[in-house]
């Protein structure tokens, strides 16, 4: 639980193999090499996919997949698999899975990495190509009744998208009702009070408890990747991360991009800009975190619960201090490539004394929230040992952030793929291992803490600064275009977990393929593993735990 | 009727307005029940639109209505307005008339109960307007009935969460019910009677003095045990915090009340506050010496109102500070906890009752 390397004693993910011994160990698989510039790529037959991974899975460790990518080109689709390690995510390795222009069919992850099931999913819904062995192949965005994929090549986006209405599937209409069984059919939302947004769950019961809960996402769908892949690297697209994970976390969001961009464009970033967005990106972590309290609390406790409005009455504060820094209260659009756009607000000392004041009092507040909530017997009662997720189960579905370490998986990409200012300041990862609700909740409350002795650091450091060597921007050019053929993949610790970009340039100013990899997609799909058997109550506390935003979900 | 040498509220009536034989009677019978009446609903109105948003907020750290009138109290008229002129949706396939029935059937069953509760002295005025020999019994029956409304807007509703509601709401007070009424009945084992101004009567005594403040006899103190027993069973029994499952918003949306709207909607919070009320009118007489307080006998109404009022407060206390339980733990706590409990409490209290007297 500190900055150093994980120090499990995991034989493969001791040493980084290098991509000829990948190379070697993958044999006739590989047809061909597609480096990235984050990975080395290899790309295989589509019908070799689950031995492929399977064998780097096993024999060389790579147990996260971070990220299925799909896209199409002139010639051929293409699924990208951006495989990583829990025990250590800079050793990355990428597999390309061509598939027939014509015909675009290759094989399905599902059955070595349980996450790829809604991945590919969404592949098939946007691109258009079918996985074969695919356990439910079928639209996960859009409705079923929608005409193309929107994101492939031959899609017209003119055409008029008319579902009549005997033809129009209600994905609430269905009860579900046979003569035999003796389970009820309900729907949780879309509009609900506890889905935190609009998400539906088709839920089986029988009497109380949870037979089968199955979340059907997509109502909050924005073409968040349509819309980057249209803007300009430069200026364009940095107002959009703001808009997927909105609970005020927005400069965890923009850093994803920015690292992203930056990498891909080779862009150095002065150190006192990396500070400045340290410090903003941990308020921002403080702001969520205290929300997924309070409604952590509204689900368990009901709706005139105290516990709420003193935690928002807590994430005012961070978020007064947010709106000095950026001039924004919830689209910051602070970050720039390269930088911050500007500096810390004049007078430098009356923010830093605000800030101070916010960090003296935070204690005495995560205390009475321990008071209030986590040592209340009835609050225990309902959360410990409720929802449980275990750790193996946990990588499986790519759960990351608060969620994976409250089941005990110790993966922070702040201390494991070190960004930013993280790597010289003095802070720890917070891992619990009751695998529940309680532990999720535990997690994100220390990670406050945690977040509290980083912003305080940073302000220390940012007081000292010589007035002279305040660079908020690198010298960037006006219009950029990185090489064709560029493909890169980067993730940064956003608020829910690890937030992902995926882009390929084709030397133009705009990206030709923008993915987000979105850290409350792949935990979302761990529900049913958690809420199966429980009752509702408990599967409403274990969506509470998730702590999703349906902005990011759905994109 | 009854023993007790105080009068009740209707033959007050009829002597001092010198209403003659039976028709007298009935009229003073109504005039009483309609004064009884309106006084409850008058606390429900202050409490469902203002107090409890006040009581909320001062809980949370906000400062809630207060843009209308003086204190936001106009609120009241303005939220009676707002809520009566909605629409009344009529859903597809509710079970009529039992839909229709179900949000008269709550206030009423709570209010029927405030029939044999001593409300104290006002003046002249001894605010009861009947006092049978069952009055306990009948309280709790009455009481009771709240749960058959509870089911019916749950049946009849066509939804399947008012449909979960009320079962919960069943299996709540089933759990529940029993508990309570055992427990009442060691307050009968002292008392010696289920009459309600006989119940009063006999926490009259002093209990002991303290420094010249004399302590009364009201069974909190004698059986501090019993009365936090009886209290728990009271907070389930009227639906609130850490027992709000049959509604639980944020899990099965509002419960019963889910399809209600309009009128009815304002009926079943009508009711359900009612019901809180009945509960800490229950409370004040079995446990917290009814009417009884410092000063003269004639302001005894006062301090009844202020008991049920802090009733009132401590379940908002409650429901702003308590988790809610899950509803197998609440079955568990009421058959396994509650009710081992309460009949040991009752067992006792015969044996040490039996052994003094």
């Amino acid at each position: 639980m500190s900055l150093e390397a994980p120090d499990t004693p995991e034989t493969d993910a001791a040493v980084e193999p290098t991509p000829d011994e990948l190379a070697a160990l993958l044999g006739d698989l590989v047809v061909d090499r597609d480096d990235h510039l984050n990975a080395p790529g290899f790309v295989i037959r589509p019908d070799a996919v689950q031995e492929t991974l399977s064998t780097l899975k096993t024999e060389a460790g790579y147990d996260h997949l971070s990220l299925v990518t799909a896209q199409e080109y002139e010639n051929r689709y293409e699924s990208i698999y951006h495989l990583k390690k829990f025990d250590d995510p800079t050793q990355e390795v990428s597999v390309v899975v061509p598939a027939d222009k014509d015909d675009p069919v290759s094989e399905s992850a599902d059955a070595v990495f349980r996450t790829a099931d809604w991945h590919e999913r969404e592949a098939y819904d946007l691109i258009g190509i079918e996985y074969d062995d695919h356990p439910d192949l079928r639209r996960i965005l859009l409705p079923e009744t929608w005409q193309g994929h929107p994101l492939s090549m031959s899609y017209d986006q003119e055409r008029p998208q008319i579902a009549t209405l005997p033809e129009h599937a209600n994905p609430l209409q269905d009860h579900h009702r046979d003569a035999e069984s003796d389970t009820m059919f309900l729907n949780i939302g879309p509009h609900h009070p506890a889905t935190h947004g609009v998400l539906h769950l088709k839920t089986v019961l029988d009497g109380e408890q949870v037979v089968d809960v199955e979340p059907d996402i997509g109502y909050l769908h924005r073409c968040e990747e349509q819309m980057a892949q249209s803007g300009t690297y430069r200026h364009q697209i940095m107002p959009y991360p703001d808009r997927w994970d909105y609970i005020s976390a927005g400069l965890l969001n923009e850093w994803a991009y920015a690292r992203a961009a930056e990498d891909l464009a080779d862009i150095e970033v002065p150190e006192y800009a990396q500070v400045i967005r340290t410090m903003g990106a941990e308020m921002c972590r403080i702001a969520a975190h205290m929300l997924a309290l309070a409604t952590f609390a509204l689900d368990v406790n009901g709706d005139f619960t105290a516990t709420f409005m003193y935690a928002i009455n807590d994430r005012e504060r961070v978020q007064d201090l947010l709106e000095d820094l950026t001039g924004q209260r919830l689209m910051f659009n602070y970050f720039r490539l390269g930088g911050v756009v500007w500096d810390l607000p004049e007078p430098r000392e009356e923010f830093f004394s605000k800030t101070r004041d916010f960090l003296d009092q935070l204690p005495g507040s995560v205390e009475e929230y321990h008071n209030l909530v986590t040592s209340n017997e009835i609050f225990q009662m309902r959360t410990v040992d409720t929802g449980i997720l275990p750790p193996e189960v946990a990588k499986n579905y790519g759960a990351t952030g608060p969620v994976a370490r409250g089941s005990g998986v110790d993966y922070d990409l702040r201390r494991d793929d070190p960004y930013g200012y993280y790597d010289e300041l003095d802070w720890d990862v917070v891992t619990e291992d009751g695998c529940d609700n309680y532990s999720r909740l535990l997690v994100r409350m220390q990670e406050v803490e945690e977040s509290a002795k980083i912003i305080g650091q940073c302000v220390d450091l940012l007081e000292d600064w010589p007035e002279d060597e305040r660079t908020i921007q690198a010298n960037v050019p006006r219009t950029l275009r990185p090489d064709d053929d560029a493909e890169i993949y980067r993730a940064v610790e956003a608020a829910k977990g690890e937030l992902g970009i995926y882009m390929r340039s084709d030397g133009t100013d705009k990206p030709a393929r923008f993915k987000i990899r979105s850290p409350c997609f792949s935990n979302l799909q761990t529900l049913p593993e958690m809420a199966n058997g429980e009752y509702i109550p408990d599967v409403i506390a274990a969506l509470g735990s998730l702590d999703i935003v349906l902005g990011e979900v759905d994109r | 009727m009854g023993t007790a040498s105080v009068q009740l509220f209707p033959e007050f009536l009829t002597e001092t307005f010198g209403l003659p034989g039976v028709l007298g009677e009935i009229v003073a019978a109504l005039v009483a029940a309609a004064i009884v009446g309106n006084i409850v609903l008058a606390f429900t109105g202050v409490a469902g639109p203002w107090a409890k948003r006040k009581i909320t907020a001062a809980f949370t750290d906000r400062i809630a209505v207060d843009r209308v009138g003086p204190f936001g109290l106009l609120i009241i008229p303005a939220s009676a307005v707002q809520l009566l002129a909605k629409e009344l949706i009529v859903p597809e396939g509710v079970d009529r008339p039992t839909w229709d029935l179900a949000p008269t059937v709550l206030p009423a069953s709570a209010l029927l109960g405030f029939a044999v509760i001593p409300m104290g002295r006002l003046g002249p005025v001894n605010f009861q307007l009947a006092d049978p020999e069952v009055g306990l019994a009948l309280v709790f029956a009455f009481a009771s009935i709240a749960s058959v409304s509870l089911v019916m807007a749950g049946y009849a509703s066509n939804n399947k969460y008012s449909m979960l509601g009320g079962l919960r709401a069943v299996a709540q007070n089933l759990a529940y019910e029993i508990p309570l009424i055992v427990t009442a009945m060691s307050v009968v084992i002292f008392a010696g009677t289920l009459q309600m101004s006989e119940i009063v009567a006999a926490q009259s005594a002093v209990l002991f003095s303290v420094g010249g403040v004399e302590v009364p006899s009201w069974f909190a103190f004698v059986n501090p045990f019993a009365f936090v027993l009886f209290l728990t069973a009271n907070m389930a029994e009227i639906g609130r915090n850490p027992f709000d499952i049959p509604e639980a918003p944020t899990e099965i949306v509002a419960g019963y009340q889910t399809e209600y709207s309009s009128a009815y909607f304002v009926l079943f919070y009508l009711g359900e506050f009612v019901h809180i009320f009945l509960g800490g009118a229950i409370l004040a007489v079995t446990f917290l010496g009814g009417a009884s307080g410092p000063g003269p006998e004639s302001i005894g109404f006062l301090w009844f109102v202020a008991k049920i009022w802090g009733f009132f407060l401590f379940t908002q206390w409650a429901r702003s500070a308590l988790p809610r339980v899950r509803i197998d733990q609440l079955i568990e706590i009421g058959w396994k906890g509650m009710l081992v409990l309460s009949f040991a409490n009752l067992v006792l209290t015969a044996v040490i009752v039996g052994v003094i007297a």
